[in-house]
């Protein structure tokens, strides 16, 4: 009996401790992050972003915070990830501590999960290279700042706090309210290189500013300048992981959140800078909790009827549905958009069709089936800004006529029945004569 | 020269013309026939050519039934032609109603 007793509370115990991994992991039909690493280089930064790290908490968000050579740091155990997303506030940090290095972070993007990467005035060749391994390039010399002589907030002296308000246009990323106040930005440039089709630039520098060591004398034009220099950029990885790049880990400070900001030049004077609304609506959509699109299957059928055949006939009426449903942080709304378009395609579109919403999530359309037979898939391909993307497809066959599915007399043909009828009619005709002319 | 071409169409054509119309009756109404049918068949060519080959099968049919019954009924003239020393029949019939029945039975 003592042993059966043993078992029993130790099963119990274990199942306590398995059922909060349960409940709380991300999945497919609950993608927004749960737990999430925080590596800072300073515990100090805990207070100095308190802010940021409370509104995170009051979202849900499990954040575990470590130093970043801490020497227990690790991403997974036993083929597990034990985060679903990670914060990197250590910008000088050369090593990380434990398991934690560039490639399992890198593996660990991979995976699917987010990343919020922020460097600072000094940015350690480790921050580089992760930098790097999405896309983004860190200015190489390592005492650069950004400067920017006409776009500087007035509160600071040396030019080198940039009042930024040059946003990328878009709602999914950074929510319906517009920004109203400038972002105000103290760090290092980056920049992307635009054919990469994967990275972003959120918040850009203007035409006027530029990447120098702020403290000593310019000996050459400098290498990064203008609207080439990003100051905080996002990537979306094929696998939908999303990273935000950040060149100032000061943006994120509860002493940038509560500060006044006036731009140089500009009258408007603004209570609160605009940085709380940026880093809050910057890492809800880091997070999966909006822009984050689940299609259902494709649907098609022939017009009238509901089950789906196995082969089409060319010249078929058919409709096409499919569901798509988007993550609101706390359930699958319906997504409504009318840029949705699937393709009928062997080798190349033969038809494009822009489907129609009946704003509950399903998109429909209905065309005619091409004239030409062989193995066609409907296609969706949908990339837009900031959202997943959908690459979703089915393939069907489209066979010819039979030849029993001809019209019975076909219009075009009449003369050659004529001329049969003419032909038998004339024999009959002639034999007659031939046979009783005198 | 020009002159003399011309005049020798012409001399050709008035004695073919002559020495046709001394073929017996029954023979001009076989050609007549053969006439008929390879016409029939030169229209369906012709709206062919004009409107595609679409459904081929009945351009087929339409050509191929209007030529078959023109050689079938060449034959027949041949068989019936009196002056046509070299064709002599061995078949089985040997009168002009078996060979028009042959004719029948062949279209």
């Amino acid at each position: 009996e003592a042993n059966m007793m043993n078992l029993s509370r130790s099963v119990a115990l274990i199942s306590l401790f398995l059922l909060p991994l349960l409940s709380f992991s991300f999945s497919v039909d609950n993608p927004t992050d749960r737990r999430v690493l925080v590596l800072l280089d300073d515990l100090s930064l805990k207070s100095s972003h308190s802010i940021f790290f409370s509104t995170l908490k009051s979202r849900g968000f499990d954040l575990d915070f470590k130093l970043a050579d801490d020497s227990k740091l690790a991403l997974q155990r036993y083929g597990q990830y034990l985060y679903d997303g990670l914060i990197i506030f250590a910008p000088s940090t050369e090593r990380f501590g434990g398991a934690l290095d560039s490639k399992s972070i890198a593996d660990f993007v991979d995976s699917g999960r987010d990343l919020i990467l922020s460097a600072d005035t000094s940015a350690s060749d480790l921050i580089r290279g992760i930098a790097l391994e999405c896309g983004v390039d860190f200015d190489e010399d390592s005492s650069a700042m950004v400067i920017d002589h006409s776009s500087f907030s007035l509160s600071d002296g040396d030019h080198t706090l940039i009042a930024a308000d040059d946003l990328v246009k878009s709602d999914v990323i950074l929510g319906k309210t517009k920004i109203e106040a400038p972002v105000l930005f103290r760090g290092v440039a980056h920049s992307l290189n635009p054919t990469n089709n994967l990275v972003l630039k959120v918040l850009s520098a203007s035409p006027s500013a530029y990447s120098a060591n702020p403290s000593s004398k310019l000996s050459s034009p400098p290498q990064l300048t203008g609207s080439a220099i990003s100051l905080v950029s996002v990537m979306q990885a094929r696998n939908n992981a999303r990273v935000v790049i950040s060149g100032s880990l000061q943006l994120f400070s509860d002493r940038l959140f509560r500060s006044g900001v006036q731009k140089a030049g500009s009258p408007n004077k603004y209570e609160k800078s605009g940085n709380e609304q940026f880093a809050t609506e910057l890492s809800k959509w880091v997070f999966h909790e909006r822009g984050h699109l689940k299609a259902g299957s494709l649907v098609h059928h022939r017009v009238g009827e509901t089950d789906e055949p196995a082969i089409y006939r060319i010249k078929d009426d058919l409709e096409f549905s499919v569901e798509i449903l988007e993550w609101s942080g706390r359930s699958w709304e319906p997504y409504v958009a009318d840029d949705l378009q699937v393709q009928f395609y062997m080798m190349s579109p033969y038809v494009l069709k822009t489907l129609s919403t009946d704003k509950k999530g399903m998109f429909h359309t209905s065309f005619k089936v091409p004239d030409v037979y062989g193995v066609f898939q409907f296609k969706v391909e949908y990339e837009k800004l900031g959202y997943t993307t959908l690459s979703l497809s089915k393939q069907i066959p489209v066979r010819p006529y039979r030849h029993n599915e001809y019209e019975r007399f076909i219009p075009t043909a009449y003369p050659y029945y004529g001329a049969c009828f003419t032909t038998m009619a004339g024999f009959f005709v002639f034999s007659f004569v031939y046979l009783y002319h005198k | 020269m020009v002159k003399s071409t011309s005049k020798d169409a012409q001399d050709l054509f008035r004695s073919l013309h002559s020495a046709y119309s001394a073929t017996p009756t029954n023979l001009k109404i076989i050609d007549l026939y053969v006439v008929f049918a390879v016409f029939t068949a030169l229209i369906q060519v012709a709206y062919m050519a004009l409107v595609g080959s679409f459904p081929f099968n009945s351009f087929l049919s339409g050509v191929l039934s209007c030529v078959g019954t023109a050689v079938l009924a060449v034959c027949l003239r041949i068989q019936v032609n009196k002056e046509n020393k070299e064709f002599k029949h061995k078949t089985v019939v040997t009168n002009l109603r078996g060979i028009v029945a042959m004719f029948v039975i062949a279209v």
